[in-house]
């Protein structure tokens, strides 16, 4: 088996070099690493020390984004499979132009951000949007600073704020209660037609789903908190993958356990979200919910474990990696109590990537003082 | 007398693409990321700009033998104050919707660094005529920028072109690109693009 897949490829680099698709090597390269190729040494974040390289790195991250994924088309629809679907279509087709432009390696990193991004999406998202989304988040967040392992804010989330911040009405005024029963595997929710010709006025309308607000928008507006034990199990309204914890827990402790994601910067992030949650649910219960309630609601575990954690656009250094994390906490906690916007990880989470390089030259100008003269 | 209109020319044209104030010198941005949501904005700011640009350049090169080195900044921005004003007041007696619409900005124009820098770099050391040459060729480029930007963000954030309905109901407004940061986009992709079109020379 393993012989014909090397031969085959083997075939297909000796006809592409004669071929007019000689721009598409960085595609036949990609393959080729998924089944052989080891890693080469990288001159950016994120380093690696060990054999196992970049591809495998981003794939692992996959990995553990499945069960969330999974749990989205559960609750809400074989429509967030089209909403998956289209993120990788449009997103891998920008990484491969770009690839072949710039003569360079496809990266990896593309397949991580295609599936992170759906995942923060509310679940009747009209389809079109999504593939504006990732473009924007692709090409503006990534691509025109030099591709992964340059780009200062997180792909995914420079994704969703585009989308946020142009069409607020559907990013965040429209959610749909979890199906009941068998759920969403033998359920399509949401018409594919109706998403492409929806406009603002008349927001997407589910086929046999109920609209409802999201826990975090049903406590600002009414102060009302949804039952703990919901928000554990994800059978609440929220983004395809953000409203089981259980499974955000299991996939953010598979990236910990096999040291992909830094396990400092979710404990701190949700170490420092605790403590000042806490602290300010004293001080205001009104404005600023319970700990428990805001721990498993809301973007908070999902971007705590896989949006914080990318390698790229957080801080490499450990003590900067704490740092970065309690800040974020605090941040969250902040403008979900006090601003207009019911969830602020997503804020929080970018606005401290615009600092962890900085934070990373403060922590090496103290530690490594005697060393940088 | 030909090599005189050519270079005359060459003056007029250079502002245009080749030392394009906003995308190659990218001076003036606050007004472009201000004013460019709207093709109706656009070309009022950029007429009322381009208006400044010439007629200071032209009184500064008319003045330049008798501006005491040492204050001329503070005199260039009389001048160019004066006119400034001079629009602003136009603007509110004739074209009020407008003037509300970009309000401040067009005060604003005083800081406009592109006049400042034609004022200071070419309208201080020629005669009359090469200046307005000069000033014209730039407020064109500038209006040019404008025009380009704002014929991306009116469609794409008001489904609109010049108030008039250009997409269909269909269309959902990109809000982002009514706001100023979506002006950055646009002006940075148009800045790639000329950059890789025209290279600039080592």
């Amino acid at each position: 088996m393993k012989g014909l897949i090397r031969k085959s490829l083997d075939l297909c680099y000796g006809w592409l070099e004669k071929s007019p698709l000689k721009p598409l090597k960085p595609l036949l390269n990609a393959a080729d690493g998924f089944f052989f190729r080891g890693a080469e040494v990288t001159e950016a974040a994120p380093h690696l020390r060990d054999g196992i390289n970049l591809k495998r790195m981003f794939i692992f991250v996959v990995f553990a984004a499945m069960p969330s994924a999974l749990a989205g088309i559960y609750l809400f629809g074989w429509r967030a499979l089209w909403v998956i679907l289209i993120s990788y279509v449009v997103g891998l087709g920008l990484e491969v132009v770009f690839a072949a432009v710039r003569k360079e390696e496809i990266s990896e990193g593309a397949f991580v951000t295609c599936i992170l991004f759906p995942l923060t999406l509310p679940p009747n998202i009209p389809l079109w949007m999504v593939g504006v989304g990732i473009f924007m988040g692709i090409l503006f967040g990534k691509e025109v600073f030099g591709g992964t392992g340059h780009n200062i804010f997180n792909p995914a989330l420079v994704s969703r704020i585009f989308l946020y911040i142009c069409f607020p009405a559907v990013m965040t005024g429209n959610w749909i209660r979890p199906m009941e029963g068998w759920g969403g595997f033998i359920k399509y929710s949401g018409d594919l037609l109706s998403g492409e010709t929806l406009i603002s006025a008349s927001l997407p309308q589910a086929g046999d789903a109920v609209t409802a607000a999201t826990p975090l928008t049903d406590f600002k507006a009414t102060g009302e908190l949804a039952p703990l034990w919901d928000l554990f199990w994800g059978n609440v309204s929220g983004s395809l993958g953000e409203t089981s914890a259980i499974l955000i827990l299991l996939g953010g402790l598979f990236l910990i356990i096999t040291r992909i994601a830094d396990w400092r910067i979710p404990l701190s992030y949700i170490g420092s979200f605790v403590i000042f949650a806490f602290i300010f649910h004293g001080i205001n219960p009104e404005k600023f919910a319970p700990v428990g309630f805001q721990l498993l609601s809301g973007g908070l575990l999902f971007g705590a474990f896989f949006m914080a954690t990318d390698p790229v656009s957080g801080p490499f250094t450990k003590g900067g990696r704490w740092f970065f994390g309690i800040i974020c906490g605090l941040l969250t906690v902040l403008i979900r109590g006090v601003s207009g916007y019911a969830e602020g990880v997503m804020f929080a989470i970018l606005f401290m990537n615009i600092f962890s390089s900085l934070i990373d030259e403060l922590v090496l100008s103290y530690r490594y003082k005697e060393f940088r003269r | 007398m030909a090599e005189a209109t050519e270079k005359g020319f060459r003056l007029l044209t250079r502002g245009l693409i080749k030392d394009n104030p906003t995308f190659r010198m990218v001076l003036g941005i606050c007004s472009t990321l201000a004013v460019s949501n709207r093709m109706t904005n656009s070309l009022a700011m950029s007429l009322g700009t381009t208006f400044v640009i010439v007629s200071s350049s032209l009184s500064v090169s008319l003045l330049r033998n008798y501006i005491p080195k040492r204050v001329r900044m503070a005199v260039y921005t009389v001048i160019i104050a004066t006119f400034v004003v001079c629009v602003d007041l136009y603007l509110k007696a004739f074209y009020p919707l407008i003037s509300k619409q970009i309000g401040p900005y067009v005060g604003l124009i005083i800081t406009n660094c592109i006049i400042m820098g034609r004022c200071e770099s070419f309208a201080s050391g020629n005669k009359p005529g090469p200046s307005i040459l000069d000033g014209l060729g730039v407020g064109m480029g500038y209006s040019f920028s404008l025009i380009l930007i704002s014929a991306i963000r009116e469609p794409l954030g008001f489904g609109t072109m010049m108030g008039y309905q250009v997409l269909g109901s269909w269309w959902t407004p990109w809000i982002l690109m009514v706001m100023p940061p979506g002006a950055f986009l646009v002006l940075g992709l148009y800045i790639w693009v000329l950059r890789t079109i025209y290279p600039e020379k080592k």
